[in-house]
């Protein structure tokens, strides 16, 4: 049904690439104690799929906000958000881990491997949700973990790793489930700039493949290689390139 | 998230905090293990009297009374004299074989008239002496020798253990079986083997005493062998002899004057010449007019018991069958088995509580890793389960590792019990039994248990706010 509205929208507006990601008037606000605090005010934009997009902006501006809202692990205080055709807004929680699953691949700054586990099963977290068969997802995680360049560290654990590599792993584990986005939040934030260039290699090679992807960053090096740069500042939305 | 992966995963998370994890089963397995031996302990003892109460035949076996309010099998076969009760008298006894099922009838004769029973010039007080049908349906834990037999005459007997004990032969009993023993009767007895003498007809002046026709002044005294040592456990101490000599103690007997045609010597001419009265013994067989203290009919199935019991009652007698009786001392063992149940279900609940913080902890430990989890797919639900799962696999293994323990506990327990009956001349066997629904209600309630404990932690993690949960420091 949202499908069939967005193409109605879209033949309205003559546009001719239906957004991947349309947020419209979505606000967040915090309350503590008397006083309210909006981390987003009223933003809308779109992504284009294939799309490379960078968000910046001061600390506390609402970026972390902003992504969380888009993979759906936040709901927003009003306005809507479709992404991929998922109308997030109103979607309970269960449909909301599916599609997290699904169609949402995360990347955070510090890396969020389960530490007791060794990269492969880090990696097949993701399909272990997706109640993938255990031979598949193993077939499925060692691809992908060759695709990042770490096919002879699959049994390596999070501390046996450095942190370039830890964060290739976790992009293995983003990718496993064959997202069309990847959401990454600061992904070069605990890396050198030489690690960090690696880890933007990656990922751009992994956005030449279609998949769209979201960095939040504050650095202006990794800003730059994105197609377009996007800066909240006090919750609201300034496009900038 | 499939079964598999749950077990895998719970698995993996108990593994990794050993000591913790460890430490919460063994409050299990200390938990588990003390229900596991009082319920062992119980069902043993309840095993093995259900058994001891079969094998007696008292399943199959109705108590009759002349008492008619009679509802329990003991006070029935207690039996006792009621006046005013239809009496058990052998016309009785008939009607009883003749009911339906009914296969056979033991009669019980409850004796006063003997007082004393010596041997070796040890005296000691009788208080009652019994005797029944010897037909196999009344039976007796021997000790040592026999049971009376239905061939059994009058002068053989068997004693209770405790009399056989007071007469030295502690250990012993088969030393006292064939030998004779003195019984002696109170006063004024007048059955069979009294010493009755026809009254003297008083020429003159004579000591009015001496003139009581029919009564017999001093004790009898008998001689008995005993055949059998039987168990003062299973009844009251007592001497038990054969039917028909009860019968013969309680026969009256008497010299009673037999009638003269009378002679009046107002119109005699000449010397008038009265006949001497002449007396002869009358015998009444007072068993026969009383009735018995009691009967046991036997049943053919222990099932037919409580309806024989009924058809009976419409004679106008009591009876009652041992069901209610056995139920009430198995009651017995079913309260025991709630109160230690209970106290191994303290050591559960406490067990429970550590299941609980251990849980809690672990939570908070893995706050970052819910949050992980939910964002790469986990439904509230899947984090609910696996985190009940890890509970109730620690109470899985809590359960499995005390009944484990548990089981050797109660092998050692048996070898002191065997001992024991051994000593008592029973030949029971093991039994602190371990059945299989045992093992499996002590492990299934311990998981079960895990399950509870894990609830509200897992509802916990489960409500973990993703966002809030990879922010967790
Ligand atoms: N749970 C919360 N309760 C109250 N305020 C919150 C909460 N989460 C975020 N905020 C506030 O919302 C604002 C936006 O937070 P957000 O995490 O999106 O910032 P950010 O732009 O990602 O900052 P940074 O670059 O430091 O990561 C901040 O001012 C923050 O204090
Ligand atoms: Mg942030």
């Amino acid at each position: 049904m949202h499908v069939v509205n967005k193409m109605h929208m879209l033949k309205l507006k003559g546009l001719q690439v239906e957004p991947i990601i349309e947020l419209k008037n979505v606000t967040k606000t915090y309350k503590l104690g008397d006083e309210t605090l909006k981390a987003l005010d009223s933003v809308s934009f779109k992504v284009s799929p294939g799309d490379f997009i960078a968000i910046t902006g001061p600390s506390g501006s609402g970026k972390s906000t902003l992504a969380n809202i888009i993979g759906g692990l936040d709901h927003p205080d009003g306005g809507s958000v479709i992404v991929d055709g998922n109308e997030l807004m109103h979607t309970r929680d269960n449909k909301l881990s599916s599609y997290r699953n699904e169609h949402i691949g995360f990347v955070f700054q510090s890396f969020n491997l389960q530490g007791n586990n060794t990269a492969l099963e880090n990696v097949m977290l993701p399909l272990v949700f997706a109640r993938m068969k255990n031979k598949d997802r193993k077939a499925r995680a060692k691809e992908c973990l060759e695709a990042v360049g770490l096919g002879d560290r699959l049994k390596h654990k999070p501390t046996q790793l450095s942190g370039g590599q830890r964060q290739r792993v976790a992009i293995a584990r983003a990718l496993s489930g064959k997202p069309k986005i990847i959401i990454a939040d600061e992904p070069t934030g605990n890396l050198d700039s030489a690690k960090g260039e690696e880890i933007m290699t990656l990922l751009k090679g992994l956005n030449k493949d279609g998949i769209t992807l979201l960095i939040i960053t504050h650095d202006m090096n990794v800003a730059r290689q994105a197609k377009r740069v996007v800066e909240i500042r006090d919750g609201k939305i300034t496009e900038r390139r | 998230m499939k079964l598999f992966d749950y077990i895998r995963l719970a698995f993996r998370n108990i593994r990794r905090q050993k000591l913790r994890s460890a430490l919460t089963i063994f409050a299990v397995v200390i938990g588990a293990t003390s229900v596991t031996i009082m319920l062992s302990l119980v069902t043993g003892a309840k095993g093995f009297f259900k058994s001891q109460v079969e094998s007696s035949g008292l399943l199959e076996q109705v108590a009759v009374s002349p008492k008619q309010d009679i509802t329990d099998f003991n006070s029935a076969n207690n039996g006792g004299q009621c006046d005013s009760c239809t009496k058990l008298t052998d016309a009785i006894v008939e009607k009883v074989k003749a009911v339906p099922h009914v296969i056979g009838v033991a009669r019980q004769v409850q004796d006063g008239s003997l007082e004393a029973i010596t041997y070796n010039g040890k005296k000691l007080s009788l208080q009652r002496t019994t005797a029944y049908d010897a037909n196999g349906i009344i039976t007796r834990n021997i000790l040592a020798g026999r049971d009376l037999a239905e061939a059994d005459k009058d002068g053989v007997i068997t004693i209770t253990s405790d009399y056989a004990d007071k007469f030295g032969f502690k250990g012993n009993y088969a030393g006292l079986i064939g030998k004779d023993v003195t019984l002696s009767t109170r006063g004024f007895y007048n059955g069979v083997g009294a010493d009755i003498q026809p009254p003297v007809q008083c020429q003159g002046a004579c000591d009015n005493n001496n003139n009581n026709p029919g009564q017999n002044q001093k004790a009898t005294v008998f001689t008995a062998k005993v055949v059998g040592i039987t168990d003062t456990n299973d009844s009251d101490a007592t001497v038990r002899v054969p039917i028909d000599w009860a019968r013969g103690f309680q026969t009256m007997r008497m010299y009673q004057q037999d009638k003269v045609t009378q002679v009046d010597c107002s119109k005699a001419r000449g010397p008038c010449n009265p006949p001497q009265p002449t007396f002869s013994l009358v015998t009444t067989d007072q068993l026969a007019i009383n009735g018995y203290a009691s009967l046991i009919a036997k049943v053919d199935n222990s099932k037919n018991a409580a309806g024989v019991s009924t058809e009976i009652k419409k004679l106008g007698v009591g009876a009652a069958d041992a069901s209610a009786s056995i139920n009430q001392q198995l009651t017995v063992f079913n309260i025991l088995g709630l109160v230690l149940g209970g106290i191994g279900g303290i050591a559960m609940a406490v067990a429970a509580i550590g299941v609980v913080n251990t849980m809690i902890m672990a939570i908070l430990e893995r706050t970052r890793e819910i949050g992980v989890m939910r964002a790469v797919g986990a439904k509230r639900s899947t984090v609910r389960s696996l985190f009940t799962f890890e509970a109730s696999m620690l109470g899985f293994w809590g359960g499995v590792f005390g009944v484990a323990i548990g089981f050797g506990l109660t092998r050692v327990a048996n070898i002191f019990v065997n001992k024991q009956l051994a000593s008592q001349g029973l030949k029971a066997h093991d039994i602190i039994g371990l059945p299989v629904w045992l093992i499996l209600a002590v492990v299934g309630i311990s998981t079960l248990i895990g399950l509870l404990a894990g609830l509200y932690p897992a509802s916990r993690a489960a409500k973990l706010d993703p966002v809030e949960a990879l922010r967790y420091e």
